[in-house]
């Protein structure tokens, strides 16, 4: 009785048991209090979204481009400041726009984006079915990709509001090297990536990759062939990208709640270190041994 | 006026349905979570077919109208791949899946041996002696975990002496990039969190339907968990 009330008071033994919803609760709050109470901290730009930011630059007006959203609407919440901050830089290029859905939830995704660019896309003189265009959803898989990198037209014949396609500048678009970048927003949906790179990145379409965290590594072997240009990471990469263009959006705005989400995970991960090595010496000292899973 | 009650309606749902589904968070299953799922798999269920028929009508039949005519054996065999539903015609169904699975295989195959294979292993070799001190030791330390990694997979000899060293560091390689996988995963996750709280918070009119969402959520799972009632609504899995 009076061991079992020692251990209890052990601080070591509280922070290996405490309830894992506390985690939650505090995770919860610490990425909602810097949203509801902005305040700004230092962010550098890595060299990874430099890159992907001085390979758009190299667009001329004119040039063709394929933005290709092989995500969730999930994911987007994660992609969205990349994604608007990406097609911005498209839109101040004024090169020609063509989005492509390669998930079904991802025909939503054009309209969100343009919502937040209206400005950009009136200064510049674009005009929605034109030098803009929308296809919609296009099946992701190998034959599929492969029938848009060889035979443009074979797959696409209307946008997504069901107008033809021709008379447009995508009249000029028949096989990968009419596209002068292809850009992909990627969640790890089926399709998509890979597919992508067999068949436009390794005949030589420029491809540049904006990526949700948990596919980084995924992705960057292909930024160290070569057969992808740039890789924007995460949230992380869409805030740089925001910066480095000086136009502040969900990206910039969320870095604040990320930054303070991974330091307390960095702190929950030294307690919990702290919480397991110091009751392994407490019960070493007692002549107990302790077995790894009962931390678990 | 119809619009502001319409995008108002959509928020409120939106948040209660994604609070419903954090209430897994709870630790126990929940009616107010089941909700949420099956609605998402109903949800996400419904667009797929409908997106995929919208698809076979935009490039199969106006393609066959527009007189790629082709384009008719892709239905056919799209549409023999339904006899799978009928046990007795099963086997047709087998005939489109072969084709797929073959075209697929042939397509794949020419080009992954290059993108995941031949490019990956010319991206290891590196310059080791040329370049600043960051890219020396970029290309060093691709070098040493390439080759110390590599030869930790040698199964058919025993690793011991200077071989089992350098399998012995390819492990300690791995260990830390695992970790290093585990980080970029948990950035991943707390940006779809934070991302979806952003999008909830934006503007700031949808601020009260979030936080009122949120604690009514939780308080629901909670009184349900404290009168008993928690199990009893919940649908069996």
């Amino acid at each position: 009785m009076t061991e079992q009330k020692k251990e209890k008071k052990s601080i070591f033994k509280i922070l290996m048991e405490y309830d894992r919803r506390i985690i939650y609760l505090l995770i919860f709050i610490l990425v909602l209090a810097p949203l509801l109470a902005p305040f700004s901290l230092p962010i550098e730009v890595s060299s990874t979204t430099q890159t992907y930011y001085d390979v758009i630059n190299t667009l001329k007006p004119g040039d063709n481009v394929l933005v290709i959203l092989a995500l969730e609407l999930s994911a987007y919440n994660e992609l969205q400041g990349g994604l608007v901050a990406s097609c911005r830089m498209f839109f101040e290029h004024e090169v020609n726009l063509c989005i492509v859905a390669a998930t079904p939830e991802a025909v939503a995704i054009p309209s969100l984006v343009i919502d937040q660019l209206k400005d950009v896309m009136t200064e510049h003189h674009y005009v929605i079915g034109q030098n803009y265009i929308d296809l919609g959803y296009v099946l992701p898989n190998e034959p599929s990709v492969v029938a848009l990198a060889q035979d443009f037209h074979s797959v696409v014949r209307q946008d997504a509001s069901g107008k033809s396609i021709q008379g447009t500048f995508l009249d000029k678009v028949n096989t990968w090297k009419d596209w002068r970048l292809l850009s992909q927003y990627y969640s790890g949906a089926s399709g998509g990536g890979s597919h992508v790179i067999q068949h436009f990145g390794l005949r030589g379409t420029p491809m540049i990759f904006d990526v949700i965290g948990a596919t980084i590594n995924t992705y960057m072997p292909y930024l160290n062939t070569g057969l992808v240009k740039a890789l924007l990471g995460s949230t992380r990469g869409g805030a740089e990208l925001e910066y480095l263009i000086g136009k502040p959006g969900s990206g910039l705005m969320a870095m604040n709640s990320f930054s303070i989400g991974t330091y307390f995970v960095l702190v929950l991960i030294i307690l919990g270190n702290i919480g397991y090595y110091g009751y392994k010496y407490e019960r070493k000292r007692e002549g107990v041994s302790v077995n790894q899973n009962e931390v678990v | 006026m119809i619009m502001d009650i319409f995008e108002i309606l959509s928020v409120v749902v939106g948040t209660f349905l994604s609070v419903s589904m954090f209430t897994t968070l709870y630790g126990k299953s929940n009616p107010l979570y089941s909700l949420a799922e099956e609605s998402y798999i109903g949800f996400a269920t419904a667009l797929t077919v409908v997106v995929n028929i919208m698809y076979i009508y935009s490039t199969g039949i106006i393609g066959i109208q527009a007189g790629d005519w082709v384009l008719v054996f892709g239905i056919i065999l799209g549409c023999m791949i339904l006899f799978r539903i009928v046990p007795k015609y099963s086997y047709i169904a087998k005939i489109p899946i072969a084709i797929c699975v073959g075209a697929q295989l042939g397509l794949a195959l020419r080009t992954i041996v290059f993108t995941g294979f031949i490019s990956q292993i010319q991206a290891t070799v590196v310059p080791l002696f040329s370049g600043n001190s960051t890219t020396l030791l970029y290309n060093w330390t691709i070098s040493i975990s390439v080759i110390t990694m590599l030869t930790f997979f040698f199964y058919t000899t025993e690793l011991k002496g200077p071989l089992g060293w350098s399998a012995k560091i390819g492990e300690y390689i791995m260990y830390a990039s695992f970790g290093g996988i585990f980080a970029q995963t948990f950035m991943g996750r707390l940006g779809l969190f934070t991302g979806f709280m952003q999008t909830y918070m934006t503007p700031q009119w949808k601020i009260p339907y979030l936080l009122g969402n949120l604690v009514l959520g939780f308080a629901i799972v909670i009184i349900l968990d404290k009168t008993k009632l928690l199990k009893k609504l919940t649908p069996e899995e």
